[in-house]
């Protein structure tokens, strides 16, 4: 098999088992005093600011990060275990999920030491949250068509004009990541020309429009710039770079756990019933569910082990989001086939409402952070197809 | 170079010279291949040298089961280096020698009677039919997991030789022997085994079948791989063809969800973890994966894949034939739930994560 696809196995870490134990203990300190309800799809939809600065006071946030920044010098495998548990329960983390995932970790690599040192801090705390701005209304997974564009105004300042769209939560964020034109686009360097910016989301120019998915509910946007002056300083990185560096940011994006487990809860709640039942096709389909659900783990924790050791490996990244969340949808179907329930997000039954949810939020997920076709495009090359 | 390397070097050495064949009645298994197996003292690895075995570790035997069930090998080597031998060690049982082979079988439908023939205790007699036997009528020697004697908790695990008694001709949909042994007082040395330890033991059988599945998924995504990259059609190679790559690419993360589950079941069943539970998702997953795999590589090649002249049904009739032996997805995927939910309604998420 192409070693481009293949991992070692992570080593056992007792340090992740103890980080384990005390997020599952607070988690359901948390439940039983009614701080949160289990939901589906929580890092997307869970916003809450309060929940976010708890986790910040457990030391759970900006968990590899260095400690002059804040962080805490712990392994990714460590990191790996608490994502896990809060996903697994449902809760709240949608509001530092894009700071601690990914733009964090893009700061450390690319930032300049002001930049850090202003922001890195205040989002292990808690305290401040990110959006992504690489997609556009016309561009998609294509972001080499992206059409934002910044200029050097005379003062040395970005002046920016263009739209983001699907930026989740951008109405309770800080900052964006931006990926903009500095340069015009060249057909034949179609990766050329972009560079991202540090953008502070509360700038004059900016306008956030909310845009509904299925269920309601309001996470993703639509984010305009209309001459907006980003310092000069707000350079992420190099002029020109950003392709490169958005393609390594990537892989950040998509080996985590919240690529399998966005519904997780509705298998939870499914368990319940089964247990109750013991209907043997329901156990069945539970067994099923709960095989893919190992394997995806393992899958996921041979990545957390490879970044421990330093690597990036962008391959299986890809490959994970790809067979993960293509499980998260099919755990509906498989589900819908075993239990005669209605779903319904009004109902008083627990399932039905856990249901409903997933099946709102299915198309999302083999679509968000590059859909499952670009994705096994990298899979092919991969395996040296392209 | 580390000893696996070492290891599965040797064996891909051994295995150029008996290229794979279709099985047949009259050609029921590679004995040369056994031979130079047996020569190579590789059928007896991962048993202790003192029992009589070639000494070495689990993942030693794991690794050469790989090789041989990758290069389609019609031999009982999974079967007893995976299963048949470390039960009779596990069960103080004498090894017999690695060089002749032995195999497992379950056999529910089996009464088992102790005797008192002098030799000792651990003798008994067996009577009923043994169905399904993997390498019935090759190997010489069938470890049987039966039902302890009536009133005594557990089952028995017997060695029962089989030299001289006929199998009944059957064959899985590659060709492989598996018939059935009827035995009729047939003197035995055994030990009484817990009723865990019984079901540690068939679900050893099914991680030997889930590590051979792994093996062989990732052979058959190898050749397609290699295959699209040299058949041209429409003046390009396959491979380049988007849907294809598509496929290939769907083909790819089944397997490496199928090698990393299987990889992980073989560490927990090496360090004592829970091994019916992670033995159970591995024979899942590995059976899930077969039905993706098989249909994929089948249409990838084109019709001459679906010829016996090619080599791509060795390993796809056995991916068929392997998902539903040792116990089928059905039989282990409620054995793991069962097991997963055995802590009450809540307790699916802390199981799942102590599994593997």
């Amino acid at each position: 098999m192409s070693n481009a696809l293949t991992l070692a196995p992570a080593p056992r870490s007792e340090a992740a088992e103890q980080v384990r134990a005390e997020v599952r203990e607070f988690l359901a300190a948390e439940l039983a005093a009614g701080t949160f309800e289990t939901h589906v799809d929580t890092w997307l939809s869970g916003v809450d600011p309060v929940f976010s600065r708890k986790l910040g006071e457990r030391g759970w946030l900006g968990m590899t990060w260095p400690k002059k920044y804040g962080g805490h010098e712990r392994s990714a495998m460590e990191r790996y275990a608490v994502t896990e548990e809060l996903l697994a329960a449902g809760a709240p983390v949608a509001a530092h999920w894009i700071a601690d995932r990914q733009s964090g970790p893009n700061l450390l690599t690319y930032g300049t030491e002001k930049q850090r040192q202003e922001i890195l801090p205040r989002i292990v705390a808690g305290e401040c949250f990110f959006v992504i701005g690489m997609s556009e209304p016309d561009s998609g997974s294509d972001l080499a068509s992206i059409r934002t564009k910044a200029v050097r105004n005379a003062d040395g300042d970005w002046v920016v004009n263009g739209a983001k769209v699907w930026t989740s939560n951008a109405h309770h964020s800080h900052y964006g990541i931006v990926l903009v034109r500095t340069a015009p686009s060249d057909p034949a360097h179609r990766h050329a020309g972009m560079s991202q910016l540090l953008i502070d989301l509360s700038l004059p120019g900016i306008t956030i429009n909310p845009i509904r998915i299925l269920d309601g509910g309001h996470h993703f946007n639509e984010v305009v710039f209309e001459d907006v002056v980003v310092p000069g300083d707000m350079l992420l990185g190099e002029e020109g770079n950003g392709w490169h560096q958005v393609t390594a940011e990537l892989a950040f994006e998509r080996s985590g756990p919240e690529r399998f487990l966005s519904t997780y809860p509705l298998v939870a709640e499914f368990g319940r019933r089964v247990a109750d039942s013991g209907d043997p096709a329901q156990l069945a389909v539970l067994g099923r569910i709960s095989a893919r659900v190992l394997a995806l783990r393992q899958m996921s924790l041979r990545i957390a082990a490879a970044l421990d050791r330093g690597e990036l490996p962008n391959i299986p990244a890809a490959l994970v989001k790809d067979v993960g969340t293509s499980f998260e949808g099919d755990v509906i179907e498989e589900i819908r086939k075993v239990v005669d329930v209605t779903p319904s997000l009004d109902s008083p039954d627990p399932l039905a409402r856990a249901l409903a949810e997933a099946q709102l939020h299915a198309p999302g997920y083999t679509l968000r952070g590059g859909t499952n076709e670009i994705l096994r495009g990298i899979v092919a090359r991969g395996l040296g197809l392209r | 170079m580390s000893d696996q390397d070492l290891v599965v070097e040797t064996v891909r050495d051994i295995l150029t010279g008996f290229e794979p064949f279709a099985l047949t009645a009259d050609r029921r298994w590679d004995a040369g291949l056994w031979s130079a197996l047996a020569d190579a003292g590789l059928t007896g690895v991962g048993l202790p040298e003192e029992a009589g075995g070639s000494g070495g570790e689990l993942a030693d035997a794991v690794a050469i089961v790989r090789t041989l069930a990758a290069g389609a090998g019609a031999v009982p080597v999974a079967e007893q280096l995976l299963v048949a031998g470390p039960a009779l060690l596990a069960a103080d049982l004498d090894l017999p020698s690695p060089e002749e082979p032995t195999t497992f079988a379950i056999a529910d439908a089996v009464t088992v009677h102790p005797v008192d023939d002098g030799d000792g205790p651990g003798r008994f007699t067996l009577t009923g039919t043994v169905p399904d036997v993997a390498w019935a009528g090759v190997a010489s020697r069938v470890v049987v997991l039966a039902p302890a004697p009536g009133g005594i908790e557990g089952a028995v695990l017997a060695l029962v030789d089989v030299s001289s008694l006929p199998a009944s001709d059957a064959y899985n949909l590659a060709g492989e022997p598996r018939g059935s042994l009827v035995l009729e007082q047939a003197a035995a040395s055994g030990a009484l085994l817990s009723e865990t330890r019984a079901g540690e033991l068939r679900a050893r059988y099914a991680l030997a079948r889930a590590v051979q599945l792994a093996a062989a998924l990732e052979q058959v995504l190898a050749w397609t791989v290699q295959y699209a990259g040299e058949r041209q059609q429409f003046g390009r190679p396959l491979g380049k063809f988007q849907a294809i790559q598509m496929e290939l690419a769907e083909m790819a993360g089944e397997v490496t969800a199928v090698t990393a589950l299987t990889d992980a079941a073989v560490q927990a069943l090496d360090r004592g973890g829970n091994v019916v539970l992670a033995a159970a998702a591995a024979k899942v997953r590995a059976g899930a994966a077969v039905e993706v795999v098989a249909r994929l590589a089948h249409q990838v090649h084109g019709a001459i894949g679906f010829t016996q002249e090619h080599k791509l049904h060795h390993l796809t009739r056995r991916l068929w034939s392997w998902r539903d032996e040792a116990g089928s997805e059905l039989v282990w995927s409620r054995v793991l739930a069962s097991g997963l939910l055995a802590d009450g309604p809540d307790g699916l998420w802390p199981a799942l994560t102590r599994v593997v």
